[in-house]
């Protein structure tokens, strides 16, 4: 596999990461604000 | 030249993989986290009998005036309460402890209701995320108008929130506290009842 396509491939995972943590701290507790 | 970008394309590659492991190894702690932070506290420093001893320090060698206030030495918690209106619930809930309007005071007798939220085991949204941790005989402090008012659990239990009989004035001095639980589906309240001791 070239470094390039690892770049891409490592890029779009560092965003869905930070997706997932985002929405773990935030999101997740909007979901419970609405209790 | 095509080297040398190379060989920098593959050190920005390492880096991503670095954060990426970094912040999936955080997600993956995350949940156990709290109870870990909570132990350490509760076995590594000395913030439980520091609370213990402000509860029994005497009135006369305490700074006056003091705001009014939970001390929790059980649950680490030493948190100012916060008064004001029901239509400013949402509000009231994010900044704290909020007293329940229509409840009593420490110093009237009665029935005195503190609720908070257990969104974060930091800050002030997440005052009460360790009320789970209460047990009967653990003590209770209430800073009101300068007074301590010291209170032991008396029950802790899980009430559906249809359940609002927990409000109700009592003809005892006792504190009630409550929270949603379970953690993440909160459909029910956890309920601390805890009975007056003494005032000084």
């Amino acid at each position: 596999m070239s470094e390039n396509t690892k770049f891409f491939i490592l890029l779009a995972l560092l965003i869905a990461s930070i997706a997932l943590l985002v929405y773990l701290n935030d999101g997740a507790n909007q979901l419970l604000l609405k209790h | 030249m095509k080297i040398k970008q190379h060989i920098t394309l593959h050190r920005v590659n390492n880096v991503l993989f670095a954060l990426i492991i970094l912040i999936n190894v955080y997600i993956i702690a995350a949940p156990i986290l709290p109870r870990v932070t909570f132990w350490w506290d509760s076995h590594h420093t000395a913030r439980r009998s520091q609370l213990t001893q402000l509860i029994h320090q005497a009135p006369s060698s305490q700074p006056a005036p003091r705001s009014n206030s939970l001390i929790i030495p059980a649950m680490m918690l030493n948190s100012p309460t916060l008064e004001g209106p029901e239509s400013n619930w949402f509000n009231l809930l994010k900044a704290g402890i909020w007293r329940w309007p229509d409840s009593s005071t420490p110093d009237k007798g009665g029935n005195t209701v503190f609720l908070a939220h257990r969104f974060s085991y930091t800050g002030p949204h997440g005052a009460f995320y360790y009320l789970d941790k209460l047990k009967p005989g653990d003590e209770i402090g209430v800073i009101w108008n300068n007074k301590t008012y010291t209170y032991k659990v008396a029950s802790s239990r899980e009430v559906p929130p249809t359940e609002t009989s927990i409000e109700d004035n009592t003809t005892d001095a006792r504190l009630t506290l409550f929270t949603c639980t379970p953690l993440w589906n909160p459909k029910d309240r956890l309920v601390v009842v805890a009975e007056l001791e003494k005032q000084s």
